[in-house]
């Protein structure tokens, strides 16, 4: 008997929200061990986002909004710079340059600022270990985080690749939510404006650059992550992908999340990106083997360039660095069905049996995320539930917006609006009402 | 009282939401989306309900009719909202089924509808689980325990208890109530309420001075019979369909 649709729709839209939901439990967990910790050191650092006011707790209110308002208007106005930067060099073909940079920014995030993380939970929980050993892991570790994100041509097990994505962000996340509390807010609205303004306004420099990667049909040089489910084909169509995969193996070099279809319709192959058959967002599956043939390749491969959606995330996570004003890692967008990933060669060989389509999601979303589900942390629980609920069906309202319009979205705006206002309604209205009634030992 | 304990109650409130949720709802996809929805609006309603009662917190009285009023208005309120759950619950249903028939796949079994209600159910009970209970389990992690007057036979903690009994009625009332909805059947559409305020005024209960020993081991009655009626339902449900297929292959 065939399988009900229950069991495949909605796959790729998990495949994005557990990694996310992933993310902000183990920075929820971190700043929840480590707080202890962080508030005994006295001196606040000053970062990048602290360049211009340094808050204090004796600071009035109006001092202090001002105060974070002028960081958050700096942080943006350097992010910008930077990005524009970014998008010069990339315009001016750099890349290898940028290549190598964001090689050197991903060990240095991986290296110093995890293993300051690490050596804070050492310390909290007295792991006894000793130097040499705990910096021949750091550097092991480091290495192979490089080296998986990074890697062209080393044929590397997409789970590493994720796990290290999602480290990336909760220690970006992590080192984030150190900042205090005020501009933490006033940053996050600032972000996701700036997120809105650069993805979707016409001279945004996400959007040029997004535009300039997919007309040279090349990658964005960026930090993504990928969620590329594995959909199990029935028996009938996964004859076919064998079928298909031997003659498709040559005409790899610019397919992108392909399904074994796709490589009959080389013809319409770019037709395909740009045609929408349906605007669904649910998972579509191969009708059977029989009727048909060109009607499946194109509705799948409608489909594929569907889930092959992205969006544009913030770009630039900025490195707390403490006197200078580090430069970021890379830009954090992401694009639809046109992203090349320049491992072709290999996938030729695993697409026989499988769809590799996926969506994706730029890691600076993950880090703020994060960030406002960390800060809220620190006040309560409930909060944090609250907000995390309040940013995935802000995740979930993009992803479905993103299969109506197609063509990369900020993925910080709605998620970040729907949080902030959820932690504040519930630190404000829920929490007497609820802690009210059940101390009282009363529930509904 | 130390990780240990805190970890304890946690699981004390939420071990049976987690084991149904790693067997029943992580292999489909669609069911964690329904369990996420559904606990986001259990979230929405307690916000509008927070909204509009906050004018009157904190109370200053002891009595108990302030805390009854309040207890019946957020039971109307969220079994209002279920029917409107069901509403859009039969848009979705029609959307899945035009889905499936473009895909040539079979339509929703009735396995799936119910599954469908119990991620639903379920949401609605660990979003009852963490705001009532698990928010207040924070000091259990630490080094010392709390009591509360009203009930000292007993730490404070042991809220978790109460909340498993809720879990259970809110997972199980909205199968009962989804089915009850299906079928036109009134008796099970009007239990559900009735269940939920029955739950609700026990908990009242717990408001005198030792009440607690009373209010607990009856609520848990209540949880029992809800556990029971959907049992009895969904076999009843499955056993006509079962022979009704056997009628129409004959």
């Amino acid at each position: 008997m065939d399988g009900s649709i229950l069991e495949s729709i909605g796959v790729e839209i998990i495949g994005v929200m557990s990694p996310v939901s992933i993310c902000m439990l183990l920075v929820v967990l971190l700043v929840y061990s480590l707080s202890s910790f962080s508030s005994s050191s006295v001196e606040p650092i000053r970062t990048a986002a602290n360049l211009v006011y340094l808050e204090a707790p004796s600071d009035s209110t109006s001092q202090k909004i001002e105060g974070s308002l002028l960081n958050a208007l700096v942080f943006v106005i350097l992010i910008a710079a930077v990005t524009f930067l970014l998008v010069l060099l990339y315009y001016y073909n750099f890349t290898n340059f940028l290549k190598n940079y964001m090689r050197f920014s991903a060990f240095f995030v991986l290296g110093v600022m995890g293993g300051s993380i690490f050596i804070s939970i050492i310390r909290q929980f007295s792991i006894p270990i000793d130097a040499i050993t705990c910096l021949i892991l750091l550097f092991n570790f480091t290495v192979v985080g490089v080296l998986s994100i990074f890697a062209e041509g080393i044929p590397i097990p997409i789970v590493l690749r994720q796990v290290y994505m999602v480290l990336l962000g909760i220690i970006v996340a992590a080192w984030f939510t150190n900042l205090p509390e005020w501009t933490t807010w006033t940053l996050l609205v600032a972000l996701a404006l700036y997120d809105l303004v650069a993805v979707l306004a016409p001279g945004g420099p996400l959007k040029i650059l997004v535009e300039l990667a997919s007309s040279r049909d090349d990658e964005l040089p960026a930090l993504v992550y990928e969620a590329r489910p594995t959909v199990s084909r029935n028996p009938r169509g996964s004859s076919l992908g064998l079928l298909v995969g031997g003659v498709s193996s040559d005409s790899v070099e610019l397919q992108v999340e392909m399904t074994p279809n796709r490589n009959n319709a080389t013809d319409s192959r770019n037709g395909d990106t740009i045609e929408m058959v349906d605007s669904r967002d649910e998972t579509e599956e191969t009708s059977p083997l029989v009727p048909n043939l060109r009607d499946r390749m194109r509705s799948s491969s409608s489909a594929s360039s569907e889930f092959s959606a992205a969006m544009g995330g913030t770009d630039r996570i900025r490195q707390t660095e403490i006197v200078e004003d580090e430069e970021d890692m890379s830009p954090l967008a992401a694009i639809l069905g046109m992203a090349n990933e320049r491992e072709p060669q290999l996938r030729s060989r695993e697409i026989g049996e499988e769809a590799t389509r996926g969506i994706k999601l730029g890691l600076g979303d993950f880090v703020f995320y994060s960030v406002l589900v960390g800060r809220a942390a620190m006040y309560d629980l409930m909060t944090v539930y609250a907000c995390y609920l309040a940013i995935i069906s802000g995740l979930g309202c993009t992803l479905i917006l993103l299969s109506v319009c197609r063509h990369a979205l900020p993925a910080l705006p709605i998620s970040i609006a729907l949080g902030i206002m959820f932690y504040f309604l519930t630190r404000v209205l829920m929490e007497p009402f609820v802690v009210g009634i059940s101390t009282n030992l009363m529930m509904f | 009282m130390t990780l240990a304990a805190g970890i304890g109650y946690v699981l004390l409130a939420l071990g049976t939401s987690l084991a149904l949720f790693v067997t029943i709802i992580s292999t489909k996809p669609f069911l964690i989306l329904t369990l996420l929805s559904s606990t986001l609006v259990w979230l929405i309603s307690l916000i509008v309900l927070s909204g509009v009662w906050r004018v009157f917190l904190p109370f200053k009285t002891t009595a108990w009719w302030p805390y009854s009023i309040l207890i019946l208005t957020s039971i109307a309120f969220q079994e209002g909202l279920r029917l409107v759950l069901w509403r859009g619950y039969k848009k979705l249903e029609g959307i899945l089924d035009a889905f499936a028939d473009r895909v040539a796949k079979p339509r929703l079994y009735l396995t799936d509808k119910m599954q469908i209600a119990l991620a639903g159910g379920l949401g609605h009970g660990v979003a009852h689980a963490v705001f009532f209970c698990l928010s207040l389990l924070s000091p259990s992690f630490g080094p010392a325990t709390f009591y509360v007057d009203k009930c000292s036979y007993a730490p404070f903690f042991l809220i978790s208890v109460i909340s498993l009994a809720f879990v259970t009625i809110h997972t199980f009332s909205m199968v009962i109530a989804f089915n009850g909805y299906a079928k036109g059947n009134k008796s099970d559409q009007l239990i559900v309420p009735v269940i939920h305020l029955i739950a609700g005024t026990l908990s009242l209960v717990n408001l005198a001075s030792g009440g607690c020993v009373v209010g607990i081991p009856l609520l848990y009655v209540v949880a029992l019979l809800t556990l029971a009626y959907c049992g009895k339902m969904v076999w009843r449900t499955l056993t006509e369909a079962q022979i009704r297929l056997a009628y129409q292959d004959q």
